[in-house]
């Protein structure tokens, strides 16, 4: 939405002396080497030579790193999406309801218990997806901002997954369905829808177009991108991974809640945004929201390891979010006028 | 003509509703497991009372949007007025609207702060906090004692930090501790899961990667019990030697009674709430006295009975 065109079509960091995600990695390590300090301090042991921590420290937030994934190319069209953690709730109550097995207490559909796993993820999928299209439609075709069509797929989803059993969670899951999320799965889905996406960003027309829109819409459009289409697409994709995160948090927990995914959204945007990911559009890269959903991880665990009082986290949490933005904006103030 | 008609069947239909008793219901969220089986409990009991019919409303764990539930109730001129307050400081405002109107007012699950001072038109229906987190932690301890422990290390996981409900249990526990009969047990740590499973996994995972050693995690919900055990299972602890405790007997936690991993619940009749409130709602709208406090009682759940609670939450 500003006007860098050239580094937009060009892809993100083409001209940049050091690249964004450069300072986020150095914020990971100063953040991981106070902790390991403070840890040998006040514990007595090491933060970070611990398998199980290192561990937890990507487990618990590899599922909303799916969503951010999906989240940072909205915001990279100069986007944004509200909606996610809701989707989540929905979509979770919905597979699950296909994914009870015969043998737990009062299924949803008493006659379609032990379906083959394919079903209930093929459906949490498209309705993921389903609540993208409609996002990125709104969106694109009657031109009201994102930030309201997503607004209100957040209410309208958050509605639909408490209507949909009366607000009574749907648990009980089969094994095969309950598999998906186990051990360190999650994990590896992370990894590979990371890895997916960072490659079709940073190597394929599908990335430059989503570089191009955000960065300046008008000269996308001229320059031939079917930017409405395009828009609906990278909407379709963020509702399909939060399809994906509600499938692997309800796997995960072997239930499905109304209350589900709440802040979830919130959480994926900080991500982002601490990966560098720019609000503005145009600017931002899969890599960076990584290195951001691992800051997250290591604050969460860092704070458990040091026992730091329940209240005292989440405002240290905020203050580390606004930090963040505003040493990227100091960053590229300077940029600007070197 | 078609007018006419119109303002015909709209009269016929105020007239309908004007006989019948109309109770306005304002819970403080819907998407909660335990206040969805209070508030089934309520609209099914209502279903069975002819004439009588309910209009429930979510406030959305909004304390501004529940008074204007109120307001909106009391404009439309019902019997009475059921409400799940959001956060019990905030009851004042809502009992001055209801008695400056007339109309009959019940709390329901949590306690209201001017429960000392309600008009003799409103009532509290509940079962009483203190002993939620007190049954479950007695019991705890007396697991831990039969095992023969001298001193016990206890990881708390609490609920929502906002929430009375959180922190009379999480007070609870720390009041049972201070007996000379379980000064054995020691809380190593505390830490919130907002009442969430997913959350009280993460947690308890970060708690066991720092290997201390420990005997006991004392939840507040069932579904933060049921995180943590599915975290220990998970990182191979042997769950015959960690004794777990929840509060709610939730499907899910009988279920994991049964599979002995869970080793204490209590049982808070969400169902009988839901009943109880709409019981003195219509007593008071009917003019008969009820009791300011009504106390549904809380039960203690383990191994030895759990069969009892499998058909009531």
């Amino acid at each position: 939405m500003t006007g860098i065109t050239a580094a937009g079509l060009t892809g993100a960091s083409a001209h940049r002396k050091r690249p964004a995600e450069l300072n986020v990695l150095l914020g990971l390590i100063a953040i991981i080497a106070v902790f390991e300090l403070l840890g040998w301090l006040l514990v007595g042991q090491s933060f970070l030579l611990n398998k199980q921590r290192l561990m937890i420290i990507i487990l618990q937030v590899s599922i909303v790193g799916i969503i951010s994934v999906g989240v940072t190319q909205v915001i990279i069209t100069g986007g944004i999406d509200l909606s996610s953690g809701s989707v989540v709730g929905a979509t979770a109550m919905i597979a699950m309801s296909f994914a009870q097995a015969s043998t737990g207490p009062a299924p949803v559909y008493a006659g379609l218990t032990d379906l083959p796993v394919l079903v209930p993820v093929a459906v949490g999928l498209g309705m993921g997806a389903l609540a993208g299209v409609v996002n990125g439609s709104l969106i694109a075709y009657t031109k009201i901002p994102p930030f309201i069509a997503t607004l209100g797929m957040m209410v309208a989803a958050r509605g639909i997954s408490k209507w949909y059993t009366n607000g009574k969670p749907v648990s009980f899951p089969t094994d095969s369905y309950a598999m998906i999320g186990k051990g360190i799965m999650p994990v590896v889905i992370f990894a590979l829808i990371a890895l997916l996406f960072h490659l079709a960003l940073k190597y394929t027309l599908y990335g430059k177009h989503t570089y191009a829109i955000g960065s300046n819409t008008e000269a996308a459009r001229i320059s031939g991108i079917k930017v409405e289409r395009h828009i609906v697409l990278v909407y379709a994709i963020a509702g399909l991974l939060a399809g994906l995160a509600a499938i692997v948090v309800s796997s995960k927990n072997l239930t499905a809640q109304a209350g589900m995914g709440m802040m979830y959204e919130l959480d994926a945007i900080a991500m982002a945004v601490i990966g560098g990911v720019s609000l503005s559009g145009g600017r931002g890269s899969i890599i960076g929201t990584v290195l951001g959903a691992l800051i997250f991880g290591v604050i969460i665990s860092g704070f458990t390891f040091l026992r730091i009082d329940a209240y005292y986290q989440e405002m240290i949490k905020g203050v580390i979010i606004v930090v963040a933005v505003v040493a990227d904006v100091a960053r590229q103030r300077k940029r600007s006028r070197s | 003509m078609k007018k006419t008609l119109m303002m015909a069947s709209f009269a016929s239909l105020m007239a309908t509703t004007a006989m019948a008793e109309n109770i306005g219901v304002s819970m403080a969220l819907f998407d909660d497991n335990f206040l969805t089986v209070l508030r089934n409990g309520m609209t099914e009991y209502a279903g069975t009372l002819d004439g009588v019919t309910l209009q429930v409303e979510d406030a959305g764990n909004d304390v501004a949007k529940q008074l204007d539930q109120i307001n909106n109730f009391i404009a439309s001129g019902v019997s009475a007025i059921v409400v799940n307050p959001v956060d019990t400081s905030a009851t004042q405002a809502m009992s001055d609207a209801a008695a400056a109107a007339g109309i009959p007012l019940v709390y329901v699950n949590r306690e209201p702060i001017n429960v000392a001072t309600l008009p003799d038109n409103q009532a509290f229906v509940a079962s009483n906090e203190a002993d939620s987190g007190t049954l479950e932690t007695q019991e705890v301890c007396r697991i831990l004692k039969e095992a023969g422990k001298t001193e016990a290390n206890i990881y708390v996981i609490m609920g929502e930090l906002s929430n009375q409900a959180a922190v009379m249990r999480t007070k609870d526990i720390h009041d049972v501790i201070a007996t000379p009969d379980c000064s054995f047990m020691k809380i190593i740590d505390e830490q919130t899961s907002n009442w969430q499973r997913d959350q009280a996994q993460t947690l308890m995972t970060n708690w066991l990667s720092t290997g201390t050693a420990f005997d006991a995690v004392i939840a507040n919900n069932d579904e933060s019990a049921i995180g943590a055990i599915q975290a220990m299972k998970a990182s191979g602890v042997d769950m015959a030697s960690v004794v777990v405790g929840g509060v709610d007997a939730t499907q899910d936690a009988l279920a994991a009674m049964a599979a002995g991993d869970l080793d204490v619940t209590v049982f808070q009749d969400a169902a009988g709430q839901g009943k109880g409130s709409i019981d003195a709602a219509l007593k008071l709208a009917r003019g008969e006295a009820v009791d300011q406090k009504v106390y549904i009682p809380f039960q203690l759940v383990t191994p030895a009975n759990m069969a009892e609670f499998q058909t009531k939450n």
